[in-house]
C-alpha cells in the first residue's frame, strides 16, 4: 500500500501536469458545451440523455489518449527498468498507472456536472436518469482506462497503443451488430459483449446489476491482464 | 591460506532466450562481497541480459540467481531490496526535479519518509549533485544525469550496486569521475559494471569475466591479467 500511494503520487502529478491532459480536457468540455447549449435552446427540455451520449462517445474517442503513455512511455524512454526493478509489486505499478487516467476521467466527468446543475437551477429534470448516467459514466471510464492501460503495455510506441485502444473501443461499441450474422448462442455473446447495450439502460434511469458486473469484470480483467504482461518478461 | 569472503552474487547456469536467440547460455559465476567484478564484451554479448536478471527485470528461461542468498525469480522484493541498478543511458522521469526524482526512487526502494531527504542529501552531497537538486533533469548533461542515475541506486545502501556501460557517452573527466566513484564504492559494496572498453575494466574491476554471444569465457582475476587486451583478442 505504501508503494501504491508513493507511485500514485508519482502518476497523478505526471498526468496532470501533462499537455495531452489539458487539450483532452479542453476538447472534451468545448464540444460537450457546444452540445449542451444547442440541444437546450432547441428541445428546452431539463434532461441530459443526448449529453451523457455525446461523453461516451467522447470518453471513446480520447481515453485513448490518455492512457497510451501509461506503460509505452516507460519503456520507450527506459524508465520502465528502473520502476520494474524496485522492490515493488507488478500489482502496485498497474493500479497506479490505472488509477491516474481513472482520475482524469473522474475529473472530467465532475466538470461536466455543471450541466447538471444548471438544469436543476433554471429547471425541473427527472434525477434518476441522470444519476444513472453518471453512474454509467464512471463504470464506462473505468473500463476504458483499465482496457487502454493494458494496450499500453502492449507496445512502447504511444501512437500504436492509442490506435489499438480506439480499436478495442469501436469493436466492443459495435459488437452487438455482427449478431444478426452469428448463430445461436454467439448472436448472444456478441449482443452482451457490446458496450452500448450495457450504457444505455443507465441513462434510461434503469440499473441493472450484470450491467454493473460487465464493466467491473471487464476492468478486472483488463488489470489483471496488465499485470500478467509485465510479470511475463 | 586466506579463504574468499563468501559470494553474495551467484550466477548459477543461467540461459536466456529471447524469440529463439539465446542472449545469454549457461553462465555461471559467483562475486565475493565488495569485489568489482567488470563483465566485458563486445555488444550482444549477454552483458546487459546478465545484469537485468540480476537486477529482477528479465526471469531467466533455466538457472537461477541469487543477491545476498534471495533468488530472484522466488524472492524478488528481497533481492531488489539488496541492488542498486543503473541501466545503460541513464533512463531518468526529465520532467521532474533532481530532487523530486531521488525522493521518489528512495522511497520506492524502501527508504522510510522520516528518512529519505537525509538519504537524499547525504546522497547528493557525495555525487557532487548539490548544485542542481533543484534543477528540472531535462535539462541536464550526460555527465550530471549519469551521476543522478547512480546516485538513485544508492539512496537504500546497497549490497550490490549494478552499473550498464557506465561511462558510455560521458567525456574524459566525468569518465575519471565515475571510475573514481566506483573505486570509493567498492570498498561498501559490490560492483558489477558492463563495458565494451578494455580500458575501463582493467582501472576499476578486481575481476573480469568476459563473454561472447552469450557464453561465458573466463572469470580473471585483474592481477593475475597483466594484459587483458592479449586474453580478450585470444579468447573473441
Amino acid at each position: 500500500m505504501r508503494a501504491l500511494g508513493v507511485l500514485l503520487g508519482k502518476e497523478l502529478g505526471a498526468t496532470f501536469t501533462s499537455p495531452i491532459a489539458y487539450a483532452v480536457a479542453t476538447v472534451f468540455l468545448v464540444v460537450l458545451g457546444y452540445t449542451f447549449s444547442l440541444t437546450l435552446f432547441f428541445t428546452k427540455v431539463a434532461n441530459l440523455t443526448y449529453i451523457f451520449h455525446q461523453m461516451y462517445v467522447l470518453l471513446i474517442l480520447l481515453v485513448p489518449l490518455l492512457t497510451m503513455r501509461a506503460f509505452a512511455d516507460e519503456r520507450r524512454t527506459g524508465t520502465a527498468e528502473l520502476l520494474l526493478t524496485a522492490p515493488v509489486a507488478d500489482v502496485s505499478i498497474v493500479l497506479a498507472k490505472f488509477l491516474a487516467s481513472f482520475a482524469l476521467v473522474l475529473a472530467l466527468l465532475g466538470a461536466s456536472l455543471t450541466y447538471a446543475l444548471v438544469l436543476g437551477r433554471y429547471g425541473d429534470p427527472d434525477w434518476g436518469p441522470i444519476y444513472g448516467g453518471y453512474l454509467a459514466l464512471v463504470l464506462l471510464g473505468a473500463l476504458l482506462a483499465a482496457v487502454g492501460t493494458l494496450t499500453s503495455s502492449l507496445t512502447e510506441n504511444q501512437v500504436v497503443a492509442a490506435a489499438t485502444s480506439l480499436g478495442v473501443f469501436l469493436m466492443l461499441w459495435f459488437a452487438d451488430s455482427i449478431s444478426y450474422l452469428l448463430p445461436v448462442p454467439l448472436d448472444l455473446v456478441a449482443i452482451n459483449v457490446s458496450l452500448i447495450g450495457h450504457f444505455t439502460p443507465f441513462v434510461s434511469g434503469s440499473m441493472f446489476l450484470s450491467d454493473v458486473g460487465y464493466y467491473v469484470s471487464l476492468a478486472l480483467l483488463a488489470l489483471f491482464l496488465t499485470t500478467r504482461r509485465l510479470a511475463d518478461r | 591460506m586466506t579463504s574468499l569472503p563468501p559470494p553474495i552474487v551467484t550466477v548459477d547456469r543461467v540461459t536466456k532466450r529471447y524469440r529463439g536467440r539465446v542472449a545469454v547460455h549457461e553462465v555461471s559465476l559467483t562475486v565475493p562481497r565488495g569485489e568489482v567484478l567488470g563483465l566485458l564484451g563486445p555488444n550482444g554479448s549477454g552483458k546487459t541480459t546478465l545484469l537485468r536478471i540480476l537486477a529482477g527485470y528479465l526471469s531467466p528461461t533455466s538457472g537461477r540467481a541469487t543477491v545476498a542468498g534471495y533468488d530472484t525469480v522466488d524472492e524478488p522484493m528481497q533481492a531488489r531490496r539488496c541492488i542498486g541498478y543503473v541501466p545503460e543511458n541513464a533512463p531518468l522521469y526529465s520532467h521532474m526535479r533532481v530532487d523530486e526524482f531521488l525522493r521518489l526512487m528512495g522511497r520506492l526502494r524502501g527508504v522510510p519518509p522520516c528518512g529519505v531527504g537525509v538519504r537524499v542529501a547525504a546522497v547528493a552531497t557525495r555525487l557532487r549533485l548539490d548544485d542542481v537538486l533543484r534543477a528540472p533533469i531535462r535539462t541536464l548533461s550526460r555527465g550530471y544525469r549519469q551521476r543522478v542515475a547512480i546516485a538513485q541506486a544508492l539512496l537504500h545502501d546497497p549490497a550490490v550496486l549494478l552499473l550498464d556501460e557506465p561511462t558510455n557517452g560521458l567525456d574524459p573527466r566525468q569518465i575519471i569521475d565515475t571510475r573514481s566513484l566506483i573505486a570509493d564504492l567498492a570498498g561498501q559494496c559490490t560492483v558489477i559494471m558492463s563495458s565494451h572498453i578494455l580500458g575501463e575494466v582493467e582501472k576499476t574491476a578486481h575481476r573480469v569475466a568476459i563473454l561472447l554471444e552469450g557464453h561465458l569465457l573466463t572469470v580473471r582475476g585483474m592481477v593475475e591479467t597483466p594484459d587483458l587486451e592479449a586474453l580478450f583478442l585470444s579468447l573473441t
